[in-house]
C-alpha cells in the first residue's frame, strides 16, 4: 500500500530530521567551521524541526487511522536485539500531540528569550527524546530515551545559572525524576532478564509467566516510577518548581506533553499487560488522582506567579487524568467494560485536550511576560488592550482550562462524570464510595482552577497596568500572534468536533481495553452529539450549543441594530468615587483570591510576616516591611522531615570521622579481623 | 411540532423572566409595608436601559464589548432544555444537567473577567467573592446533581423530571427531600439572594451581583441583567421541574399543556412568595459566614447522596 509506505518514510524522516536540527546547532561538522554562522546553522535547523515535528504529528494522525509505518532499527553493537522504533495504536494519540505542541513551541521559541543556538538544541533534542520514549520498543532504548528527556529538560530548566531558583528546581527535578527513573529501569530490567529479550512483546510474555506476586509488584513498582513523571502528589512537588524556570515554549512542551508520556507509561507498563492492572491499581490510582487535583487547584488559585499559576494548573489536570484512569481500571475489574471505556475514552481524549490548551496557555502567557518583562501578576495588567492578538490566545487558553463548554476540556470532564454517575448506579463496591467522593472532588477542583484562571486573565490581561513594564509592552510578531490563534484554533476544533475526535481515539483505547468497547458507538448523528451509552443516558452537542450561543448573541445584536440603537460605546474615564484613579487601586492578585485563602486556610497554612522597620507616629508614616507566602504543605510534612533525617544519620555518622589516625588505623584493623572470620568460618 | 414547544418553552422562560424578578421585589415590597413597584417595571427598566447609551471605561479591552452578548447567549441556550411544560424537549440532544451547569460556570467566569475590566476596586472586589463562592456551591451543586442523576439513571433534565414525576411519591423520598433543600440553598447563592448576597442594595462594600456589572450601562447592562433573570427564572424552573413535577405534561397535548402551563405559573408564584418572605425574615450574612451556610447545603446533599444509597432511593 503506497500510504503505509508514505508512512513510514515519513515517520523515519521526521526522526533523523529531528536529530539532524538538534545537532545542527550544536555541533560544528570540522568541513562546514566558518562556512556558516551560528546564528544560520539556528536559522536552518528550526524550520527543519518545525517540518519534522509537523510530520510526525502526521505520523500520529495517520496511526489512529489505523496506519502502522514500519518500525526504525538501528543496531548500536550492543548484543541482543537492535533498537526499535515503531507507532502502535497506543502511542499514535501522544505522538499527535507531541508532534503539534513542538511544532507550535518551536515556532515561538525566539532566539532573544534562549539566548544561544544551544539552548535551540537542547529544546530540539528534548522533543526528540520524547518521540522516542514514546516511539521505543526496545526497553533499553525507552530507557535512554527517558533519561535523555529528564536530562535535556533540566539543562533547560537549569538554563539561567545565574537563578537561584532555577538551579533548585532544576535539582529538586533531577532528585524526583531519578527515583521514578530508577523503579521504571528496575522493572524492565527485570522483565528483560527473564524474558532474555528487551523487545517489548517479549517482556509482556515474560510478565505472564511470573508468578502473580512478583508481576503485581513489578507493576506496581513501574507505575509509581510513571506516577512520578505525571505529576501525582504527594511526588508533584517538582513540577511547578521546575516547568515554569524553562523558557515559555519548552514549559509549553513539558507541560502540555510531557507529563502525558507518564500517562502513556501507566497505559502500557501499568494496564496493557498480561495479568495487569493487579488489584487496587484503580482504587489507589483514582485516590491518587482527586488528592492531586484538589491540591494543584488550591495551590493554582493562591500563586501570583502567571507560569506557576499554569504548573498548578497543570498538577490539577494530571490528577483528572489519573483520576479517570483509575476509575476506568476500577469499572473494568468490576466487569463493566463499555463504562471502563467511557472512562478510558475520557482519559485520552483530556490528555490531548489539556495538552493543547496548556501548551497555549504557556505560550500566550510566556510571550506576554516576555513583552512585559515580568511574569508576577502583581505587575502585569492592561495587556489585553495592548495585545488583542495575543489576548484572544490567552484568553481562549483560560476558557478552555477552566473546563468550559463547548472547549478542549470540557468533554472529557463530562464523560468522566457520567462514568461516575453509571458506574454509582451499576453498584460496583468501590465505585459506590469512589463516585460520588470523586464527583464532589471534580466539581471543586473545577471551580477553584476557573477562579485561578480568572485570576490569570483577569489581572494579568485586563484593567491597567500595575508597573512600567506591563505599559510599554510591545506586541509580539505578527507571525507568532497568527500561529498562536491557530493553536487556539485548533483546541477549540478539538473541542467543538469532540464526538468525532472521541471515535477517532477508538484505536488506543480498544488496543488498551480489548473488544467490548465501541469509542465511536458515542458519537451520534454524524458526530454531532455525544451520548453516554448510545442514546440512552445523557447527550450533549458541543457544536449545537456553540451554535445556539452565537444564534442568541446574534439575535441580540441583531435586534439592537433594526431598532436603530446607537451600536458605538462612548469611552469615558472609570469612576474612582471622585479620587483619580490609580493602578494600585484595583485588586491585586494576592488580594483577588484572598476569600478562597482565607476559607482554605486549615488547608493552605498561609505564613504571613509584619516587620515593622521604622516607627514614626502611631497613625502614619511608619515603614513596614510585609511578606506572605503559601509554603507546600506536602514539602513540609513529607519531605523536610526526610531532608531532616538524612541529616541527622549523617551528622551520626560524622562520629566515626574524628580525625585521629589511631582511630583510623583501629578501624582497619577491626575491617581486618571481621573479613578473616568471614573467610574462615 | 416538537421543535415548536421547545421555541415556545425557551420564549415563555425569556419573556416571563423579568416578570418572575418584579414579582419577587413586588411581594418583599408588600411584606415590608412598602408600596414598592409593580411587577412589570423590570420591563420598564430594560426598555430604558435599550434606549440609552453605552458607556464603557476606557481601560476595558475588546471583552468588556463581547462579553454581555456571550452571558445572554449562554443563558438562553440553557433555557431551550429546560423543562418548562413538557417533561421533553426537542433539544435535549444538545445539554443535559451536567451542560446546565457548565453553561453557569461560563457565565460566571464572563461576569468576573467583565468586572476587572475598568480597573476599579469594586469590580475586582466582587469578582473575588463570586468566585470564591461559587467554588464552594460547585460541589454542593454536583452532588445534588449527581442524587437526581442516580435516582433518574440519567442525566437529561427531561428524563428526571419524567422519572420523577411518574414514581409513585417519588418527590416524597428523603434522598429527594434532602437534595430539594440542597438545591434550593444553592439556587439561592447563584442567583444572589439573600442571605448571600441582596439583589435591593447598592452598598458598595456588600454588593456582590451589583458589584460586577457596577461599570456596565445602557445595552450592555440591559442584556446583563436580562441574562441574569432568565438565568434565575431558569433555576427555580428546574427546582419547580426536576424536584417538584406536579402536573408536568407526560404527552404534548392541549389539555395537559395547559394544565402544565398552570401548574408551573403556581408553582413559580408560590416560590416567589418564599423568596420574598425568605428574605424579609432574615438578614444577609457577614461573608464569611457564607461558607458555612454552603457548607450546609454540601451536607444536605451528602445526605441525599447516602440516605439514596442506604435506602435505595
Amino acid at each position: 500500500m503506497p500510504l503505509a509506505e508514505l508512512d513510514g518514510a515519513l515517520f523515519a524522516a521526521a526522526i533523523w530530521g529531528l536529530a539532524a536540527a538538534a545537532l545542527l546547532p550544536a555541533i560544528l561538522p570540522a568541513s562546514l567551521r566558518g562556512a556558516l554562522s551560528a546564528e544560520s546553522r539556528a536559522a536552518i535547523a528550526r524550520p527543519l524541526a518545525i517540518t519534522c515535528a509537523l510530520g510526525l504529528a502526521a505520523v500520529g494522525a495517520l496511526g489512529l487511522a489505523g496506519f502502522t509505518p514500519a518500525p526504525l532499527r538501528w543496531w548500536p553493537g550492543l548484543p541482543g536485539d537492535p533498537f526499535t522504533l515503531g507507532v502502535d495504536a497506543l502511542t499514535a494519540p501522544f505522538l499527535l500531540l507531541l508532534g503539534v505542541l513542538a511544532a507550535f513551541s518551536l515556532g515561538v521559541h525566539s532566539p532573544g528569550e534562549g539566548g544561544a543556538p544551544a539552548t535551540l538544541a537542547l529544546h530540539v533534542g528534548f522533543a526528540l527524546a520524547l518521540a522516542a520514549a514514546l516511539a521505543a520498543q526496545h526497553a533499553l532504548l525507552f530507557l535512554l530515551a527517558w533519561e535523555g528527556m529528564t536530562l535535556l529538560s533540566a539543562a533547560l530548566v537549569a538554563r539561567d545559572t545565574r537563578s537561584a531558583r532555577a538551579r533548585r528546581a532544576a535539582y529538586v527535578y533531577l532528585v524526583i525524576s531519578h527515583l521514578g527513573a530508577a523503579a521504571i529501569g528496575f522493572g524492565l530490567m527485570r522483565l528483560s532478564a527473564a524474558a532474555g529479550s528487551f523487545a517489548f512483546p517479549d517482556l509482556a510474555v515474560a510478565l505472564g509467566r511470573l508468578p502473580a506476586g512478583e508481576s503485581a509488584a513489578l507493576v506496581s513498582l513501574m507505575s509509581a516510577g510513571f506516577a512520578v513523571k505525571l505529576g501525582l502528589a504527594p511526588l508533584h512537588v517538582w513540577l511547578p518548581l521546575a516547568h515554569p524556570e524553562a523558557p515559555a515554549p519548552v514549559s509549553a512542551l513539558l507541560s502540555g506533553a510531557m507529563v502525558k508520556a507518564g500517562l502513556y507509561g501507566l497505559l502500557r507498563f501499568g494496564w496493557q499487560m498480561p495479568g495487569a492492572p493487579p488489584a487496587g491499581w484503580g482504587v489507589t490510582l483514582a485516590l491518587l488522582g482527586l488528592l492531586t487535583a484538589m491540591t494543584g487547584a488550591l495551590y493554582a488559585v493562591v500563586e501570583s506567579d502567571a507560569k506557576r499559576l499554569l504548573a498548578f494548573s497543570t498538577v490539577k489536570n494530571v490528577g483528572v487524568l489519573a483520576l479517570a484512569l483509575g476509575i476506568a481500571a476500577t469499572l473494568l475489574q468490576a466487569g463493566y467494560v463499555p463504562l471502563a471505556g467511557v472512562a478510558l475514552a475520557a482519559c485520552l481524549y483530556h490528555a490531548v485536550g489539556h495538552g493543547l490548551a496548556k501548551g497555549l496557555a504557556f505560550l500566550s502567557v510566556g510571550e506576554a511576560a516576555h513583552a512585559a518583562g515580568t511574569r508576577d501578576l502583581e505587575k502585569l495588567g492592561g495587556l489585553a488592550r495592548r495585545m488583542p492578538a495575543l489576548s484572544v490566545s490567552a484568553l481562549m487558553a483560560s476558557l478552555s482550562l477552566c473546563g468550559l463548554p463547548p472547549l478542549a476540556c470540557f468533554a472529557g470532564e463530562w464523560l468522566l462524570f457520567q462514568a461516575l454517575i453509571v458506574g454509582f448506579a451499576a453498584g460496583g463496591g468501590a465505585m459506590r464510595l469512589l463516585a460520588p467522593l470523586s464527583g464532589a472532588g471534580l466539581a471543586l477542583a473545577t471551580a477553584l482552577s476557573a477562579a485561578a484562571l480568572v485570576k490569570l486573565y483577569g489581572i494579568g490581561f485586563l484593567g491597567r497596568p500595575r508597573s512600567e513594564g506591563a505599559a510599554r509592552a510591545a506586541r509580539p510578531k505578527a507571525a507568532i500572534a497568527a500561529s498562536l490563534l491557530a493553536l487556539a484554533a485548533a483546541g477549540a476544533a478539538w473541542g467543538l468536533a469532540s464526538p468525532l475526535a472521541i471515535g477517532a481515539l477508538g484505536l488506543p483505547i480498544t488496543a488498551v481495553l480489548g473488544p467490548g468497547f465501541e469509542a465511536g458507538s458515542l458519537a451520534g448523528w454524524g458526530g454531532f452529539t455525544l451520548s453516554v451509552p448510545p442514546q440512552a443516558f445523557a447527550s450533549i452537542s458541543p457544536p449545537a450549543v456553540a451554535a445556539l450561543i452565537a444564534l442568541f448573541a446574534g439575535l441580540a445584536l441583531a435586534w439592537m441594530a433594526l431598532r436603530g440603537l446607537r451600536s458605538g460605546v462612548r469611552r469615558a474615564p472609570s469612576w474612582a468615587c471622585g479620587v483619580a484613579l490609580d493602578a494600585r487601586m484595583q485588586y491585586s492578585a494576592l488580594g483577588f483570591t484572598k476569600p478562597l485563602r482565607l476559607i482554605f486556610r486549615t488547608l493552605l497554612r498561609p505564613e504571613r510576616e509584619l516587620e515593622v522597620l521604622e516607627e514614626g507616629s502611631p497613625y502614619f508614616g511608619r515603614k513596614y516591611r510585609y511578606r506572605s507566602g503559601v509554603p507546600s504543605l506536602v514539602e513540609r510534612l513529607v519531605f523536610e522531615p526526610m531532608v531532616q533525617a538524612v541529616f541527622w544519620v549523617s551528622t551520626q555518622a560524622r562520629r566515626l570521622q574524628a580525625g585521629s589516625l589511631h582511630l583510623y588505623l583501629a578501624y582497619l584493623l577491626v575491617t581486618l579481623v571481621a573479613l578473616l572470620f568471614l573467610a574462615h568460618p | 411540532m416538537s421543535a415548536a414547544l421547545a421555541a415556545l418553552q425557551t420564549a415563555l422562560l425569556v419573556a416571563l423572566a423579568p416578570l418572575f424578578s418584579g414579582t419577587i421585589a413586588s411581594l418583599e415590597a408588600r411584606l415590608q409595608m412598602r408600596r414598592g413597584a409593580p411587577p412589570w417595571q423590570r420591563y420598564a427598566d430594560l426598555a430604558r436601559l435599550f434606549a440609552k447609551e453605552s458607556i464603557l471605561s476606557t481601560d476595558a479591552s475588546w471583552l468588556a464589548r463581547v462579553a454581555p452578548y456571550l452571558v445572554l447567549g449562554a443563558s438562553l441556550a440553557i433555557a431551550t432544555w429546560t423543562p418548562v411544560l413538557l417533561a421533553g424537549s426537542a433539544m435535549s440532544f444538545a445539554g443535559d444537567l451536567v451542560m446546565t451547569v457548565a453553561l453557569l460556570a461560563l457565565v460566571r467566569v464572563l461576569h468576573g473577567l467583565a468586572a476587572l475590566e475598568a480597573g476599579t476596586t469594586f469590580g475586582g472586589m466582587a469578582a473575588s467573592r463570586h468566585l470564591a463562592l461559587s467554588a464552594l456551591a460547585e460541589p454542593a451543586l454536583m452532588l445534588a446533581v449527581f442524587t437526581l442523576a442516580i435516582g433518574a439513571h440519567s442525566t437529561d433534565l427531561a428524563r428526571i423530571s419524567r422519572a420523577v414525576a411518574l414514581a409513585p411519591h417519588g418527590w416524597l423520598a428523603p434522598s429527594h427531600l434532602l437534595a430539594l433543600a440542597s438545591m434550593w440553598l444553592v439556587v439561592l447563592s447563584e442567583n444572589g439572594r439573600v442571605p448571600v448576597d441582596n439583589p435591593a442594595t447598592h452598598l458598595e462594600l456588600t454588593m456582590i451581583h451589583e458589584g460586577m456589572v457596577l461599570d456596565y450601562s445602557g445595552r450592555h447592562l440591559g442584556l446583563l441583567e436580562w441574562a441574569a433573570t432568565v438565568r434565575q427564572m431558569v433555576l427555580f424552573t428546574l427546582v419547580a421541574n426536576l424536584f417538584l413535577p406536579w402536573g408536568i405534561a407526560l404527552e404534548p397535548t392541549r389539555g395537559a399543556l395547559s394544565a402544565a402551563f398552570v401548574a408551573w405559573v403556581f408553582k413559580l408564584f408560590a416560590f416567589a412568595i418564599v423568596v420574598a418572605l425568605g428574605e424579609s425574615l432574615t438578614a444577609k450574612l457577614r461573608l464569611f459566614r457564607v461558607p458555612e451556610f454552603l457548607g450546609m447545603a454540601f451536607l444536605l446533599a451528602l445526605l441525599a447522596l447516602t440516605s439514596n444509597s442506604l435506602l435505595g432511593g
